[in-house]
C-alpha cells in the first residue's frame, strides 16, 4: 500500500482519527434543538435598522442619492484627513469615481499591492451590508486583507441594494456567490477597532481603523 | 495533597483577603453583567439561541472525525497545510521546526488559549525568536511576565494606575494613566512588530468544515493584522473547535459575543482559509493549521463528559462564578480558570493532581445557567469528584469519616445521638474558646468564620414541638 505524504510526516493524524472513531462508536443523545423557535426578531426595514445599528456600534453612515454624490462625500472626507497616501480598491466602479480624489490626494491602487503602513485612509467596496448588526461584509476581493484594517480610516462605498436583513441572509448570499471558495479571507466588520482591556473602559482604534465610514448610495446613478 | 492543590489553597487564601483585588474584579464583572444583560435582550429568544448552539456543537462533536477531514480537505484545496498533533510536544515541535526552517526572528500572536496550554511562547523564545502578544490584555500580562488572568479579559486584575506604571517602565514613551493614551502607546509599539514579524500565530474560535476556514473574532483588529501582514500564518486550535457549516455562525457569532463581552457581535468576525490566492492583493505566503488533541479524544471517549468539548471559550461561566470572583484567575494555576477550567483541567492534566479544582465550587450552578452551549458544568464537577475518589487514595481520615457518617445516618437513633454529640462538642469548644484552633474538628471552616452559638435542641425536636407532638 502506498503511503501518502501525510502518513509519513504526520503519523499522529491516523492515530487521532482512529481514537475519534473508536470514541464515537458510543453515541450521545441528540439535544432538543430550537426547531420552530425564532432567535432574532425579523428585520422589517433594512435601511432604518442598518442606520440605527451603525449609530450604536460607532460606524459613520452617510446616505447619498447616488454614487456620484457618494464620490463627492468622499472628497469632503478626504479634505480633513492628514496628508499622505490613500489606498483604493482597484475596481471599475471606484476607478470611475476616483478622478476627483486624485486631484488632491495621491492614490495607491490595490492592483499595486496591499496598503502601505503609512496609508491615511482606505476606500473599498463591500460584499454586503447586514442590517441586524449594522455590519459590513468584505472579502479579499474588496481590495485585499489589509485594506480594511491597516489605515486609521476605512471608507466603504456601498449601495442600498447591498443591504441584507440578517446574518442568515448574508451567509445565504455568500453561498450563492461562492464567496468562501473564491476568497481566502472574509470579514464581517461591525464598527471600528476598539478595546476594553483596561478597566473595561471602551477605547476606539486599538489596532485597526479609528473611523469606519459607510457611504451608502440609495441608487447606482 | 498535590503541589498544585497546596499552591491553590495558599493563593486562594491570600487573594480572598486582598480587598483591593476584589474591588477591581467586582468592577470588571459588574460592567460585564450590565453589558451582557443588554446583549441578551437583543435576542427575541435567548434560550432558543442557546439550544441552537448546543445542537450545532453536539452535531460537530459527535461527528468530529468527519468534519475535521472535510475542513482539512478544503484548507488543502486552497494550498494550506494541516498538521495533527497528538500532544503539546508535537504541536510545539511542528511550529518551532517551521519557524527555524523559515528563518523566523519575530512572531506576532493574537490570543490563543491553546498556545498557553502547550507552552508555545517559551519554546519559541528558547530558539531566540521574539514572541509578541498583540491582544492588548495579553500584551499587558506578557510585559508583566504573567499568564492571562481570564480567558477573555487577560488583564482584568489590573487597574489603569498599574498599567500606566508598567508602560512607563517598559515602553518609556508614555507617562499617563488615561486609557485612550495607554492604548495609543501600545498601538504604536505593536505596529512596529506587526510589520517586522515573519510569522503570525492565531487561535481559532471555530473551524468551519464546509468552508475550510477558521473563524476568528477580535475587537482590536490585532487578529486581522496577525493573519494579514506576516509571511506565514499559523493557526493553533483544539480539535473540538470544528463546526459543520458557515451558516451556523449566524447564531454562534452573536451568541459568542454576547456571552463573552455583551456585544451584539464582535467587531471583526474574520474567516481565513488559506494563503494568499493568485488573484488576491495580499496575505501570507503560507497557511498552516495545527490541530491539537492533547487529551481531547479521551474526553470524547467518555460519553458522560463528552459535552465538555462543546465549550466555545466565551468565559461566561468564569464571570458568573463566585469562587472565581473571590480567589481570582491566577490562583487556579491553570490555563483555563473558573468552572470550565475546573471541569477541564483534571480531565486534560490528571484527575488526581487537579482534583482539588472540582471542589473549588459551591455547586450553586450559576455557571450552568449562563453557559451559552448549555454544558451542565456543575454536574461535571460532581462527576470529577466521584471519579477522583474512585481512582485515587483519599486520606484515611476522610474514608473513616464517611464510614462513620454512613453508619450514623442509617439509623434514626444513631442519627439523633450523633446530633446530640455534635451540639455538645460545639458548646464545649465554644466555652473553652477552642473554635478554629487545631483541636477543633471543624477548624477548616471555623478558622475563618465566627461559629454561631450551638442550638440547644435538634431540628427534629424543634419541629416536633412546633407541631405539638412534644
Amino acid at each position: 500500500m502506498a503511503t501518502t505524504e501525510s502518513e509519513t510526516e504526520n503519523p499522529g493524524r491516523a492515530r487521532i482519527l482512529e481514537r475519534l472513531r473508536t470514541a464515537l462508536r458510543e453515541p450521545t443523545p441528540r439535544p432538543p434543538g430550537a426547531e420552530g423557535r425564532t432567535i432574532f426578531a425579523p428585520v422589517k426595514d433594512v435601511m432604518a435598522r442598518f442606520q440605527k445599528e451603525c449609530a450604536a456600534n460607532i460606524t459613520e453612515c452617510i446616505v447619498t442619492p447616488e454614487m456620484q454624490s457618494s464620490a463627492k462625500a468622499v472628497e469632503d472626507l478626504l479634505a480633513v484627513i492628514p496628508s499622505g497616501e490613500i489606498f483604493v480598491q482597484d475596481s471599475p466602479a471606484l476607478r470611475r469615481l476616483a478622478p476627483e480624489w486624485q486631484a488632491t490626494r495621491s492614490i495607491r491602487w490595490s492592483s499595486e499591492g496591499g496598503p502601505r503602513e503609512s496609508a491615511q485612509a482606505t476606500i473599498t467596496s463591500a460584499e454586503a451590508l447586514v442590517a441586524l448588526t449594522g455590519s459590513v461584509l468584505v472579502s479579499a476581493a474588496c481590495g485585499g486583507r489589509g485594506a480594511s484594517v491597516v489605515a486609521p480610516v476605512h471608507i466603504v462605498m456601498a449601495t442600498a441594494d447591498q443591504l441584507v436583513p440578517d446574518l442568515d441572509a448574508a451567509f445565504a448570499l455568500m453561498r450563492e456567490r461562492n464567496t468562501a471558495f473564491q476568497n481566502s479571507y472574509v470579514c464581517l466588520i461591525t464598527g471600528s477597532s476598539r478595546t476594553a482591556d483596561i478597566e473595561k473602559i471602551l477605547v476606539m482604534g486599538a489596532h485597526g481603523p479609528i473611523r469606519l465610514i459607510v457611504i451608502l448610495a440609495m441608487h447606482h446613478d | 495533597m498535590s503541589n498544585a492543590a497546596h499552591e491553590f489553597l495558599r493563593s486562594a487564601a491570600e487573594k480572598s483577603a486582598d480587598l483591593a483585588h476584589r474591588q477591581i474584579i467586582r468592577r470588571g464583572i459588574d460592567s460585564y453583567n450590565a453589558a451582557n444583560e443588554r446583549g441578551r435582550s437583543r435576542f427575541l429568544d435567548w434560550e432558543a439561541a442557546r439550544l441552537r448552539c448546543q445542537e450545532i456543537k453536539w452535531e460537530a462533536v459527535n461527528n468530529l472525525d468527519r468534519y475535521l477531514l472535510e475542513f482539512e480537505q478544503r484548507v488543502k484545496d486552497r494550498g494550506g497545510q494541516v498538521f495533527w498533533a497528538e500532544n503539546s510536544e508535537e504541536a510545539r515541535q511542528y511550529i518551532t521546526d517551521l519557524a527555524t526552517a523559515r528563518g523566523v526572528h519575530k512572531v506576532v500572536k493574537s490570543k490563543s488559549m491553546v498556545s498557553e496550554e502547550i507552552h508555545l511562547g517559551p519554546a519559541l523564545e528558547k530558539l531566540g525568536i521574539k514572541v509578541v502578544e498583540t491582544d492588548l490584555g495579553e500584551y499587558i500580562v506578557q510585559l508583566r511576565n504573567e499568564t492571562p488572568y481570564h480567558i477573555v479579559t487577560p488583564a482584568m486584575h489590573l487597574n489603569r494606575t498599574q498599567i500606566a506604571a508598567l508602560f512607563k517602565e517598559k515602553l518609556g514613551d508614555v507617562d499617563t494613566d488615561d486609557p485612550q493614551q495607554l492604548v495609543a502607546a501600545a498601538r504604536r509599539a505593536l505596529r512596529r512588530d506587526f510589520f517586522s514579524a515573519e510569522m503570525g500565530i492565531s487561535g481559532a474560535n471555530f473551524l468551519v468544515a464546509d468552508a475550510g476556514m477558521i473563524a476568528l473574532t477580535t475587537n482590536e483588529g490585532n487578529g486581522r493584522l496577525c493573519t494579514s501582514v506576516p509571511r506565514i500564518h499559523v493557526v493553533l486550535s483544539g480539535i473540538e473547535k470544528v463546526i459543520p457549516r458557515l451558516q451556523d455562525l449566524a447564531t454562534l457569532w452573536p451568541v459568542l459575543a454576547t456571552a463573552g463581552t455583551g456585544q451584539p457581535i464582535t467587531c471583526y468576525s474574520t474567516l481565513a482559509g488559506g494563503p494568499r490566492q493568485p488573484n488576491e492583493v495580499d496575505g501570507p505566503e503560507e497557511f498552516h493549521v495545527v490541530l491539537v488533541d492533547n487529551g481531547r479524544s479521551e474526553l470524547l471517549a467518555n460519553v458522560e463528559e463528552r459535552e465538555v468539548l462543546h465549550c466555545i471559550r466565551c468565559g461566561a461561566c468564569i464571570n458568573a462564578c463566585p469562587v472565581f470572583r473571590t480567589v481570582g484567575g491566577h490562583s487556579y494555576g491553570t490555563t483555563y480558570m473558573g468552572p470550565i477550567g475546573s471541569v477541564l483541567t483534571p480531565r486534560l492534566r490528571g484527575l488526581n493532581e487537579f482534583q482539588h479544582l472540582s471542589y473549588a465550587s459551591s455547586l450553586c450552578g450559576a455557571c450552568t445557567d449562563v453557559c451559552p452551549v448549555k454544558i451542565n458544568l456543575h454536574h461535571h464537577l460532581l462527576h470529577n469528584r466521584r471519579d477522583a475518589v474512585n481512582a485515587s487514595d483519599r486520606p484515611w481520615s476522610e474514608r473513616i469519616g464517611f464510614k462513620l457518617w454512613r453508619w450514623a445516618v442509617e439509623d434514626a437513633r444513631r442519627f439523633r445521638g450523633a446530633g446530640w454529640l455534635a451540639r455538645l462538642g460545639m458548646r464545649v469548644m465554644h466555652r473553652l474558646h477552642l473554635d478554629g484552633t487545631p483541636l477543633d474538628p471543624a477548624r477548616p471552616w471555623n478558622k475563618n468564620h465566627a461559629a454561631p452559638p450551638a442550638p440547644a435542641k435538634s431540628f427534629r425536636a424543634l419541629w416536633g414541638k412546633r407541631n405539638g407532638n412534644d
